[in-house]
C-alpha cells in the first residue's frame, strides 16, 4: 500500500513538474510576423475575421510594380496563426477595403476594377478562394459596412464629384444609393485621390447604420472632411458634424446607444478620443466641439480602431492605434461609465502600425498590422490576446 | 590454464580482504558498538565550479512565419555545451561505509545560445540581397535541489565515487541578450552593419524542472576534510518554457523571437571540501574509520 502510494505521489511529482507543450493556450495567445524572402515585396493587412474552423481570413493588399494603386491580396492562417496559404488576386482588381463582410455564410470584400476604377464586390470562401467577382458599378470604392444582410458602402464618383452611399446586395444589386457634393475645384479632389494611389494621408473612411435606423458616412462633404446622416431619400443630410476641411474630423464611429458614439476625432494632427459622444444627427455640428481626451502619444491624425468587448464580464470599448514609438497602442474605456481602465503597447524593434481588430470566438482579441522586417520589408503582423491577458490589462 | 587464473583471481580476493581486515584493527578483532558507530559520517561542504548547457527544442515555435519559402528555415540554431556557466554547491553528505545520500543545494547560472538567420533577395537583381542575424544568448539562474546516492570505491586517501541521483530545479532569474547583425548588399555595396545588443529580462519566459543526474568524481582526505572533484551529467526530463507566457514579452516578440518548448542538459564540473560532522578530535581522523 505505502509502495503504491509513493509510486502515485512520484507520478504526481512528475506531472506537475512536466510543463508540456499546452495547444489551449498556444491559440490563445501569440504573435507572427508573416515573411516572404522577395525583396521588392510589401504587405499591408486590411482586415481581419475568424473564421468557423478557428483559423483567421486576412483581406490585404500589396504593392504592384506597374500601378500607384495597391493590390490585392488574401491570406489565411489556422487557429495557431500558422499560415495555410496566401492569394494574390491578379491585378484587374485593385484598391481592396475593408472591413470583410459575411452574408450567408460566405465572404465578401469590395475593390476597384483597373481599368474603368468601378467597385467589384467579391465573393470567397472561408479558405480566402475567391468564388464569385461582381461588378457594382460606381467608382472608387472607400468604405463598406454589413447591414442586415447587404452592404453599405460608400465611394466617391469623380464624375460629379460627389461622395456616394449605396445599399448593396450580396448578390451586387444596388437598392438604394444618394450621393452628396464635395464641392467644386479641384484642390478637394487632390487628398481624395491621393489617399487611393496612397501617395498621401489615409483618410478614416467609414460607412455605417446608427441605431436610430439612419445611415451615415464619414467622407468629405461640401470641401470638409464630415459625418454626414442621411436617410438615402432626401438630397440634403439629414446632419452633418463637420470638420475642418481635410485637416479635422471624426477618425472612428462606434454607436454604442441612442445618439451616443465612441469616437475618436483628429485636428491638424492631433488627436482625441470620446468614448461617449452624444452626435449629433440633424442640423450641423462641429468635431472639434466634442472635445476628449488628448492623446499626444499618438502619431499625426493617427489611424483608429473602436470596438466593443466583454473583458471579465464587463462591456470595454477598446481604441486601437499608432504611437510615435511606432508601436501599436490598445486603450481601454468602461462602456458605461466612460472611465479609463488601462493600456497596452504591442511591438518593438521594428515599427508596427495598425490595420484591424477582432474578437475571437474564445473571448480573446486578434489585431493585425503592419510591421517593417529589418526594418525594411512591409508584412503583416498578428497579435491574438487570450480574455485572460486582456483581463490583466483593462482591470 | 583455468585453474591457473582461478588461482590468481582467488589469491587477489585474499589479499584484498587481508589489507581491508588489517585497515580495520586486525585480523582477530570483531566488529565492535564503536566500529558500527564509526562506519557512519556526516559532511558538510561546499563546492563551486562550471557548467555547460545543451538546449534541446522539443517542440518548435517561430514568430517570423515563412509564407513563401520552407518554415524549418526560419527555425533557430542551437549550439551545444558552447557557454561557460558557473555553479556554487552547499553539500550536506550521509556515509555509511562506502554509501552516501547526498542533498546538494546549488545555485546555478546556466548559458545556451541560439541564432537564426534570413536573407531578402530582389527577383530584379540576384546580387542584391540582405542578410539578418539573429544571435541570442540566453542566462537562466536556477536553484538545484538533488537527492543524490554515491558510491565510493575502495578505501584508499583517494576515492573514486559514481553517483546517480533526481533533482528539481527552481527558476529564480533569466535575462536574454539580442544581437542583430547583417550584411546590406542592395544599397550600392557590400555593407556590414551590426546594432548594440538588446538585454531583455525574461524570467517570465521560463519554469521549474526537473531532471536525472549520473556522474562520478573522487575525493582525497586530507587530514580530517575531504577535497572532492565531481563530474557529473544533468539530463533536464521537463519543458523548461513556461507555455503559457510564450508569447508575454512583446519585446523579444516585436524583434521575432519566441521560446521553443526546450529541455536543458548540463555538464557540471565541481570542486569543493567537505568537513566531517562527527568525532573531531585530534587523535582520530576521518579517514581512519
Amino acid at each position: 500500500m505505502n509502495r503504491q502510494l509513493l509510486l502515485v505521489a512520484l507520478s504526481a511529482f512528475a506531472w506537475s513538474c512536466s510543463n508540456k507543450s499546452d495547444p489551449a493556450a498556444d491559440k490563445a495567445n501569440f504573435t507572427r510576423i508573416y515573411d516572404n524572402n522577395k525583396f521588392e515585396a510589401s504587405y499591408f493587412p486590411i482586415d481581419i475575421t475568424q473564421t468557423p474552423d478557428g483559423g483567421y481570413l486576412m483581406l490585404g493588399g500589396r504593392r504592384l510594380d506597374n500601378s500607384n494603386f495597391s493590390g490585392v491580396y488574401l491570406m489565411k492562417v489556422d487557429e495557431l496563426g500558422a499560415f495555410v496559404s496566401e492569394k494574390e488576386v491578379d491585378s484587374n482588381n485593385i484598391d481592396p477595403i475593408g472591413p470583410i463582410l459575411t452574408a450567408n455564410g460566405k465572404y465578401y470584400f469590395f475593390c476597384m476594377s483597373s481599368v474603368a476604377l468601378q467597385s467589384q464586390l467579391i465573393e470567397m470562401d472561408a479558405n480566402g478562394e475567391i468564388t464569385q467577382t461582381i461588378n457594382v458599378g460606381g467608382t472608387y470604392p472607400a468604405a463598406a459596412a454589413a447591414d442586415n444582410g447587404s452592404f453599405l458602402l460608400l465611394s466617391y464618383d469623380n464624375v460629379n464629384k460627389q461622395s456616394v452611399i449605396s445599399l448593396v446586395s450580396p448578390s451586387g444589386s444596388v437598392s438604394g444609393s444618394k450621393g452628396f457634393s464635395i464641392g467644386q475645384g479641384d484642390a478637394v479632389e487632390a487628398p481624395i485621390i491621393n489617399h487611393f494611389i496612397r501617395n498621401g494621408r489615409q483618410f478614416p473612411f467609414q460607412v455605417g447604420k446608427a441605431l436610430s435606423g439612419q445611415y451615415f458616412f464619414n467622407g468629405f462633404f461640401n470641401y470638409t472632411f464630415s459625418l454626414v446622416f442621411t436617410d438615402l431619400t432626401s438630397a440634403a443630410p439629414l446632419g452633418v458634424v463637420q470638420g475642418q476641411q481635410a485637416e479635422g474630423g471624426l477618425s472612428q464611429v462606434l454607436p454604442l446607444t441612442g445618439t451616443t458614439y465612441a469616437t475618436a476625432r483628429f485636428s491638424f494632427g492631433d488627436n482625441y478620443f470620446i468614448p461617449a459622444a452624444a452626435l449629433n444627427s440633424s442640423g450641423i455640428s462641429s468635431s472639434v466641439d466634442l472635445g476628449g481626451n488628448s492623446f499626444p502619444e499618438l502619431t499625426a491624425n493617427a489611424p483608429v480602431k473602436i470596438l466593443v468587448t466583454t473583458i471579465n464580464a464587463r462591456e470595454i470599448i477598446l481604441y486601437g492605434s499608432n504611437t510615435h514609438s511606432k508601436q501599436i497602442a490598445l486603450y481601454g474605456y468602461n462602456k458605461t461609465s466612460g472611465e479609463f481602465l488601462g493600456s497596452k503597447y504591442i511591438g518593438f524593434s521594428n515599427p508596427f502600425e495598425i490595420a484591424g481588430m477582432a474578437t475571437t470566438a474564445d473571448g480573446g482579441l486578434a489585431v493585425c498590422g503592419t510591421t517593417y522586417v529589418a526594418g525594411r520589408f512591409p508584412r503583416i503582423c498578428l497579435f491574438k490576446f487570450s480574455r485572460e491577458e486582456l483581463g490583466k490589462v483593462f482591470k | 590454464m583455468r585453474k591457473a587464473l582461478l588461482f590468481v583471481f582467488l589469491l587477489g580476493c585474499a589479499l584484498a580482504h587481508a589489507q581491508s581486515l588489517k585497515k580495520k584493527g586486525g585480523l582477530k578483532s570483531k566488529a565492535t558498538k564503536q566500529d558500527i558507530f564509526l562506519q557512519k559520517q556526516w559532511w558538510l561542504g561546499f563546492k563551486a565550479g562550471v557548467n555547460l548547457s545543451e538546449a534541446v527544442p522539443v517542440q518548435r515555435y517561430t514568430v517570423l512565419t515563412p509564407t513563401n519559402y520552407p518554415g524549418t528555415q526560419a527555425d533557430k540554431a542551437y549550439d551545444g555545451f558552447r557557454k561557460t556557466g558557473s555553479q556554487a554547491t552547499l553539500e550536506i553528505t550521509f556515509q555509511y561505509k562506502n554509501f552516501s545520500f547526498s542533498t546538494q543545494p546549488t545555485y546555478r547560472q546556466s548559458r545556451f545560445t541560439y541564432s537564426n538567420q534570413f536573407q531578402w533577395t530582389s527577383t530584379n537583381d540576384a546580387n542584391a540581397s540582405l542578410d539578418q542575424q539573429y544571435d541570442f544568448e540566453q542566462k537562466v539562474n536556477y536553484a538545484d535541489l538533488p537527492l543524490i546516492i554515491k558510491y565510493e570505491i575502495g578505501s584508499n586517501t583517494v576515492r573514486p565515487y559514481v553517483q546517480v541521483g533526481i533533482f528539481y530545479s527552481l527558476l529564480i532569474d533569466a535575462r536574454q541578450t539580442v544581437r542583430i547583425s547583417g550584411t546590406d548588399k542592395a544599397s550600392g555595396g557590400t555593407n556590414p552593419y551590426s546594432s548594440e545588443p538588446v538585454i531583455v529580462g525574461t524570467k517570465d519566459l521560463f519554469a521549474n524542472y526537473w531532471g536525472l543526474m549520473a556522474g562520478g568524481g573522487v575525493s582525497y582526505h586530507l587530514g580530517n576534510v575531504k577535497l572532492v572533484l565531481d563530474v557529473s551529467y544533468h539530463k533536464g526530463m521537463s519543458n523548461i518554457a513556461n507555455t503559457k507566457n510564450r508569447f508575454s514579452n512583446d519585446r523579444l516578440s516585436g524583434i521575432g523571437d519566441v521560446q521553443d518548448d526546450l529541455k536543458l542538459n548540463n555538464v557540471v564540473i565541481s570542486a569543493g571540501v567537505l568537513f566531517p560532522m562527527r568525532f573531531l578530535n585530534s587523535n582520530f581522523k576521518s579517514i581512519d574509520r
